[in-house]
């Protein structure tokens, strides 16, 4: 009944013009929540945006985080996120602050950090050093920062032993993100343990990054080179194969961000981007099939969750909370909140230090309050967020399903 | 157990939703964004004006289905409104609506009229003034949505429900609620309202502006998610205080609809947030599925019945084109009044807008039906701002004709379980 597709129906609809100022964006932003350094989404959004012509008028948009609630309360289908995120690319061309220009390069900093991981993890936990990289590039001496591995997951997947069952479903793309590669490489294992189990081939391309942190600071040019790049690595596995991500975030650029915001509109990306599923999404919708094996062990816990915003804003709902529940024992608590305050790369720069821990104050209470020994989180900078500000270990949700298969433990 | 989707969550969609969960259905609410509760008073209206003022709203229903035979509440008679209305104000509980809807209740808005509703929050109900009371109206320097002057010299001039006149005076305090914000919203001031020290700071400031005797109007700013907040204000002012609701962002309506949003999803409604519903899948006369623009694809989501709360033209349900063709976006419904030559007139205060009584025309059961009558699809029903013919926000109906057809919709689901059933019971009446 029905040929239109998502980007046809934004594309007629989201323009600022459908804005009625009617403020709901306003009640959802969680940066204006805590500070009145940002005026909030309608007035940086659609109000600002009539002014400014292609230029830049306004620097209170830098404020923005890019967490997206905005756009996702909208009732009208103003893309308010995307037309900040498009704002700030403006602004900063020229002079991109080379601080902002380090963060992004996600890929570089686990290349560099793999071989040296224990000297950079020390050198990551002193204080003083960390006062020296505030003070010179502008990240917060506090901010969380990721733990380098002396592995990485091609590593890993190079030595490891072959699978012993034969996979009876076929082939699936696994993506895993440049953390998924280099820091949070556990998940990464479990997620393809998880899959094998299932039955799937897990092919995992070599894989670059998806330019999101990029993409986030207004470096549109690197991004899109970036994200083009991964599509084909992805698309070199195979045609038409399902794309699976343990990444939350990065699932959403290659799904609607570097369209959205960057306007890529390559055939590559499209492709990738139709394929890509997220993993909770990927294993409820197997589920909803009736073709999930539910035979997991009891786990009697209570769980805190938190959907980064990111994930949220790929309007699935949150896939996560109804896998997990399927669990025998797993009861989740949703935080409720938008954001943990983190957006990516926003949280680390000293200027924002403040206004992220502010937005992820109520989140990092409730994860206390509901479990002090473990928390869910789709996403990795925000697990590192909350581990960091509640003290609370934080994973993946695969982490649950792994140990509900009664998996071993990756070696 | 079947598989309902509902699409929206304003009023109606959020109504809904709670009333299939009970009935045991697995339920999906689709939403493009978040609904109009945010935007109202945070009040009930079931009838208020028609076009004089309302005094007991559902006696008055019978004579507005007489005089217009086609409005919602004439397919919904007042038993239907009594049954939803109930049903909502427990759903909300007694820390967010008293009152009666029998009966309505006049209350200061922000401009100083007296506006007619059926149910409100219990922190404004002591805005029911009589004659001889003593009013102040209490404005904050830094709040940049309230005028206490404006409000207190109209209801000054106004005629009390009991026919007398209040004395009312205004004044200000000077409170930010942020260090260095000078035109904060009442959303700013409700946050940390909800803090004790910024509450007894705001007590302590009021006390030195109003005397002995006064009642207290306050912007409705009295506490976000503390339902006590106010309460405390009263006792620390020691007198009588009422809220008075404000332009959006509206605090009272915030309240409303995150209780009811939190209810959903800690009933573990598939709660599917910021996708739009571009069509249904049918078959045989019937929707088996709707289909959803989430990003990267389109996701159907299988359902047994569907309920389409997607508000009217103002939050986007329908469209008019610049033919003057006006339609409704997702199924393409039929809609009555849409063949109107003159949807709008240029006279803003003038009469009222033809075009905003288009929409679907229901049956008993709320299914859309067509010209002839008959349901466009056996197990699509509608609820809320989507029914034509009525008048909403000039009659002060919008409420309570969506929480009516919520209920409605959602006691007479037509599943695949339940049209076997009536199929059954029909062949029988035939042997
Ligand atoms: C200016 C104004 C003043 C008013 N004043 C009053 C008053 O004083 N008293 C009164 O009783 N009524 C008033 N009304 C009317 C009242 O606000 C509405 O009748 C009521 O809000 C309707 O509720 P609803 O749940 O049907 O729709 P809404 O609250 O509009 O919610 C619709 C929901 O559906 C979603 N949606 C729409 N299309 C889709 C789709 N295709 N897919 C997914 N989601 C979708 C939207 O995002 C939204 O969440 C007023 C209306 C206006 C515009
Ligand atoms: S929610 Fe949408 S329509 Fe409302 S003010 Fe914000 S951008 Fe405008
Ligand atoms: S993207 Fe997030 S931080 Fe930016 S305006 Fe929208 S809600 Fe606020």
């Amino acid at each position: 009944m029905t040929d239109k597709s998502y980007a046809e129906e934004q594309l007629t609809r989201a323009t600022l013009d459908h804005c009625v100022k009617c403020t709901i964006c306003e009640t959802a932003c969680p940066v204006s929540a805590v500070t009145p350094l940002f005026p909030g989404p309608k007035f940086v959004g659609p109000q600002a945006e009539r002014f400014r012509n292609g230029l830049s008028v306004d620097h209170s948009v830098d404020y923005c985080s890019s967490c997206g609630a905005c756009t996702l309360a909208c009732p009208q289908g103003v893309q308010i996120a995307e037309l900040n995120s498009q704002a700030r690319a403006v602004m900063k061309k020229n002079h991109m602050p080379l601080r902002d220009q380090l963060v992004s390069r996600t890929t570089l900093m686990g290349t560099f950090m793999t071989p040296v991981a224990p000297i950079a993890n020390m050198a990551l936990d002193m204080k003083p050093v960390r006062t020296i990289v505030e003070k010179v590039v502008g990240i917060h001496r506090n901010a969380p920062m990721p733990t380098a591995r002396t592995q990485t997951l091609a590593g890993w997947l190079k030595k490891r032993p072959k699978p012993a069952e034969p996979a009876t479903r076929g082939p699936i793309v696994y993506f895993h993100g440049c953390a998924g590669g280099y820091f949070e490489t556990e998940t990464s294992k479990k997620a393809i343990l998880v899959l094998e189990h299932l039955g799937y081939e897990v092919l995992v391309p070599k894989q670059g990054c998806c330019g999101l942190a990029q993409q986030s600071n207004g470096l549109f040019e690197g991004a899109t080179k970036s994200v083009l790049k991964l599509c084909e690595q992805l698309r070199s596995a195979g045609k038409d194969l399902t794309i699976v991500s343990t990444s939350g975030s990065c699932a959403g650029m290659l799904k609607h961000e570097a369209h959205e915001i960057m306007g890529v509109n390559a055939e590559e990306l499209h492709d990738v981007g139709a394929r890509t599923r997220e993993m909770s999404e990927f294993l409820l919708d197997l589920y909803e099939a009736g073709e999930l094996d539910t035979n997991f062990e009891r786990n009697d816990i209570t769980i805190p969750y938190h959907a980064p915003c990111q994930l949220k804003s790929q309007g699935m709902g949150m896939p996560a909370i109804a896998l997990m529940e399927l669990i025998p024992g797993v009861s989740v608590v949703e935080s409720g909140q938008a954001c943990c305050g983190i957006a990516g790369t926003y949280g680390l720069k000293k200027e924002k230090y403040d206004i992220a821990q502010a937005v992820g104050a109520a989140l990092f209470k409730m994860v206390k309050e509901t479990n002090p020994d473990l928390a869910v989180c789709d996403t990795e900078t925000c697990r590192w967020q909350i581990e960091a500000s509640s003290g609370v270990k934080t994973v993946h949700p695969i982490w649950l399903i792994h140990q509900a298969y009664g998996l071993p433990d990756p070696r | 157990m079947s598989k309902i989707v509902v699409i929206g969550a304003g009023i109606a969609g959020l109504t809904a939703t709670l009333r299939c969960v009970a009935a045991g259905h697995q339920v999906t609410t689709i939403t493009k964004g978040i609904g109009g509760l945010q935007l109202g008073q945070g009040t009930m209206d079931i009838l208020g004006y028609m076009p004089n003022r309302v005094e007991r709203p559902l006696d008055d229903l019978a004579a507005l289905a007489d005089e217009h035979p086609d409005h919602p509440y004439a397919i919904l008679n007042a038993d239907a409104v009594r049954t939803g209305v109930n049903y909502f104000a427990e759903l909300v509980g007694e820390d967010l609506l008293v009152g009666d809807p029998e009966r309505n209740v006049f209350l200061p808005t922000a401009v100083g009229a007296l506006r007619p509703t059926a149910l409100a929050q219990p922190s404004m109900m002591a805005g029911q003034l009589s004659d001889g009371d003593s009013v102040v109206m209490v404005g904050i320097r830094q709040l940049k949505d309230f005028y206490p002057g404006l409000a207190a010299q109209n209801l000054a001039r106004s005629t009390l429900p009991d026919g007398g006149r209040a004395a009312v005076r205004a004044t200000y305090i000077d409170l930010p609620a942020r260090k260095g914000e000078a035109d904060a919203t009442a959303l700013t001031y409700a946050r940390v309202m909800d803090d004790p020290t910024f509450r007894q700071l705001f007590v302590t400031a009021v006390k030195k502006v109003i005397e002995p005797g006064e009642k207290v109007g306050l912007p409705a700013m009295l506490g976000l998610k503390d339902p006590n907040s106010w309460r405390e204000v009263a006792e620390g002012l020691g007198t009588e205080v009422f809220e008075v609701p404000l332009q959006p962002p509206s605090v009272p309506g915030m309240r409303l609809n995150q209780t009811l949003v939190d209810k959903v999803k800690n009933a573990r409604v598939r709660w599917v947030y910021g996708s739009q519903v571009l069509g249904g899948v049918a078959e045989n006369g019937r929707l088996t599925g709707v289909v959803a623009g989430t990003t990267g694809h389109n996701v159907t989501f299988p359902a047994d019945a569907v309920i389409h709360a997607p508000g009217g033209f103002e939050s986007g349900a329908l469209e008019l084109d610049s033919y003057n063709h006006v339609f409704e976006r997702t199924f393409d419904l039929p809609l009555a009044g849409a063949d109107n030559e003159e949807l709008l007139h240029g006279n803003y205060w003038g009469e009222e807008q033809p075009l905003f009584r288009v929409g679907v025309r229901v049956d008993e059961q709320m299914r859309p039906v067509d010209a002839d009558g008959s349901a466009v699809y056996e197990n699509l029903h509608a609820a809320g701002g989507i029914i034509a013919n009525a008048n909403r926000w000039r009659e002060k109906s919008g409420d309570g004709i969506a929480v009516a057809s919520a209920v409605r919709a959602a006691d007479s689901l037509s599943t695949p379980t339940t049209a076997a059933a009536s199929g059954a019971m029909d062949s029988k009446g035939d042997n």
